[in-house]
């Protein structure tokens, strides 16, 4: 500890030189920290799918819907247990008409309060989720009333609705819009889910009935998509096929996948998404640590004979070496601290913006926050970084003949 | 100064006919490339405890490098170099180190002082790879500062210093470890008349009051003329006058 103010005067040494390395190495970790967050947040949402729930949509594009009647199909081909219809509503929130049991005539939406919603064919879709817990009087009221709706708790808490509540939803979805305004709902049913059986299950999440949805609109929409529930998971596969095979010379072909992989088509929409981030963070830290090493480098080489100075003093080369590497390492962690903080305060931006949270919240992200496993590994690399970047400069003042670096200068 | 060098100085005081830098039968051979360049061959050298010898001669006849020898930064191809009653060749790399650490003050011609610490600090870094606690470092160091005269000039950066300044910080931080022996290769050669009058000044004090035995390097002859003793190498052979 002593040697500690003897590196930290060496930092102040260059001021710009230092700060500029700090930077480097605090974006890189900034990004690392970042990505690995979001990367985090998408496998947390793929492992709160089910292995023995499928998903069909149109083949061609989720954009296009599906037969109703592919229902009662999909549910005769063996191995399946049950189907619901759903359709993701993308419902926004009126900007003026919260709360209100008249609509009236405005229609301006607030596109900023968008959360997670979707139409479901109930008595199936419920039971094929058994993680979304329902108090069972609160359900039966639920099943009873067309323009009920069930909420998560997270999002009961977000806009402090309570049960029999009365709220109003607009679509962004122009089949799913009502010509004498947007769709009024009552809150019935408040579900929970179990933190340690589901952790990844996110309640900020509504659902409500398809069949209001489809008589609102006049019965003339079809399905989004069927959940499936199927009895074996490892003949997921199997069914898929079977499932798509049906539906092969038609106008309107499925494609059935997991739900799993539904998921992380929906979020990825193209490509390997998690790929692509590592890919970009592997490159960051690559160019980071030829910075750093250069840094570290100049830095040596215009001290040889302070380290001759040292050594003549009485500091033995493995001494010599540690006060390089600490000085790399104190670069490091300075750099990881300040992308721990700008991470963490992007986090905190992101999750506590209006208008940002919500369209995150709508893409199934709203627990992106900086994970302390995250956070330790990001402040990890900045060390690995800085104590790569120091160790061969550290090496060679440690070979260094006093003789040879006096004479050098 | 320093209760760790006692020892050292025991055994040195053991024998009392023992000088205090006994250099016997060295050679240094350099290696350029296939070339090999004799620096010194077959130097012998005794300087007394509390002796103050000054090295003189013309360039590459290696006064430098004898004096490296006797500081213990270099080491020599054959023959032995015996300072305060230790054989510097035989030593490991971390002892030799530590045996500099207790034994060798250096005085460099640039002084070469670490510019981002002040001049108390600077002279506090020997004390550094010592168990001294932080208050007692900057004790000593303030009592070296102040016995080269410089103790109202402790907080100042090197920058903020004179030439002459700058090398009494450095004979400051030679000398805060209480070695026995003082090196200098060419103290005055970077400074102006007066300035290097001052430093040769305050080495004769070193060695008439706190009895240092002092080798110095010198083109100077005003310089050499205030060591006892003078020593003229040639081509790496000893003239002594």
């Amino acid at each position: 500890m002593k040697f500690l103010p003897f590196v930290l005067k060496h930092l102040r040494r260059n001021w710009i030189r230092t700060l500029s390395t700090v930077v480097a190495m605090a974006i890189c970790i900034f990004l690392f920290c970042t990505l690995q967050t979001v990367l985090a947040s998408i496998n947390d949402m793929l492992a709160s799918t089910s292995a023995n729930r499928l998903i069909s949509r149109n083949a061609v594009s989720l954009v296009f819907s599906l037969p109703l009647a592919y229902e009662a199909r999909i549910g005769s081909v063996p191995g399946v247990k049950r189907v619901a219809t759903t359709a993701w509503f993308g419902g926004s929130l009126p900007a003026k008409k919260e709360g209100k049991a008249d609509a009236g005539a405005e229609t301006t939406t607030d596109w900023s309060s968008f959360f997670p919603n979707m139409a479901v064919e109930a008595e199936p879709y419920f039971q094929m989720y058994p993680e979304f817990e329902i108090p069972p009087d609160q359900y039966k009221n639920f099943l009873g009333d067309l323009k009920g709706a069930v909420i998560g708790r997270k999002l009961a808490n977000k806009y402090g609705w309570k049960l029999g509540d009365h709220f109003f939803l607009e679509s962004f979805i122009p089949p799913y819009r009502k010509k004498d305004g947007p769709f009024e709902f009552t809150v019935d049913a408040i579900f929970d889910t179990d933190p340690v059986k589901h952790p990844n299950t996110d309640t900020n999440l509504m659902l409500f009935h398809y069949k209001y949805l489809y008589e609102a609109t006049g019965r003339h929409i079809a399905a989004g998509t069927f959940n499936i529930e199927i009895d074996d998971a490892s003949k997921a596969g199997a069914i898929s096929k079977a499932i798509d095979t049906q539906f092969e010379n038609s106008d309107a072909q499925t494609h059935t996948e997991t739900e799993q992989a539904f998921t992380a088509g929906f979020i990825s929409m193209a490509g390997n998404l998690a790929f692509l981030l590592n890919s970009i963070g592997l490159a960051v830290s690559f160019t980071i640590l030829l910075v750093t090493a250069n840094t570290m480098s100049m830095a040596v080489r215009e001290r040889r004979t302070e380290i001759a100075v040292l050594k003549t003093l009485g500091f033995s080369s493995l001494q010599v070496m540690g006060l390089i590497v600490a000085e790399a390492l104190a670069l490091g962690a300075l750099g990881g601290g300040l992308g721990l903080g700008g991470s963490h305060g992007l986090m905190f931006f992101l999750t506590h913006t209006p208008g940002v949270k919500d369209m995150l919240a709508g893409i199934g992200l709203s627990e992106l926050h900086l994970k302390p496993m995250i956070a330790a590994m990001g402040f990890a690399v900045a060390l690995g970084l800085g104590l790569a970047a120091g160790f061969v400069p550290a090496m060679n003042a440690y070979r260094s003949r006093i003789t040879d670096m006096l004479r050098t200068v | 100064m320093s209760a760790q060098v006692e020892p050292v100085r025991a055994a040195a005081a053991a024998e009392p006919a023992a000088p205090m830098v006994d250099v016997r039968g060295v050679r240094k051979v350099y290696r350029r490339d296939a070339e090999e360049i004799t620096v010194l061959d077959g130097m012998d050298l005794r300087v007394p405890a509390g002796e103050f010898v000054a090295l003189m001669g013309p360039s590459g006849s290696g006064k430098t490098t004898l004096l490296n020898l006797i500081a213990g930064i270099d080491r020599p191809t054959s023959g032995q170099v015996v300072v305060a009653g230790t054989d510097v060749a035989r030593l490991s790399e971390s002892e030799l180190a530590r045996w500099r650490s207790r034994n060798v003050g250096f005085i460099f011609q640039f002084y070469n002082l670490i510019p981002v610490l002040r001049a108390v600090e600077n002279v506090e870094l020997p004390l550094l790879l010592t168990s001294l606690s932080k208050r007692e470092r900057r004790e000593r160091a303030l009592t070296a500062l102040k016995i080269v005269g410089l103790a109202d000039r402790s907080g100042h950066y090197p920058r903020q210093l004179s030439g002459g300044q700058e090398q009494r910080v450095a004979i400051a931080r030679a000398i805060v470890g209480d070695p026995s022996v003082l090196v200098a290769d060419e103290p005055t050669g970077d400074l102006d008349a007066k300035s290097a009058e001052d430093i040769l000044a305050l080495m004769e004090t070193l060695n008439r009051e706190f009895h240092k035995t002092i080798v110095m390097v010198t083109h100077d002859p005003r310089a050499a003329a205030r060591a006892h003793v003078q020593h003229h190498l040639d081509k790496g052979v000893l003239r002594q006058d």
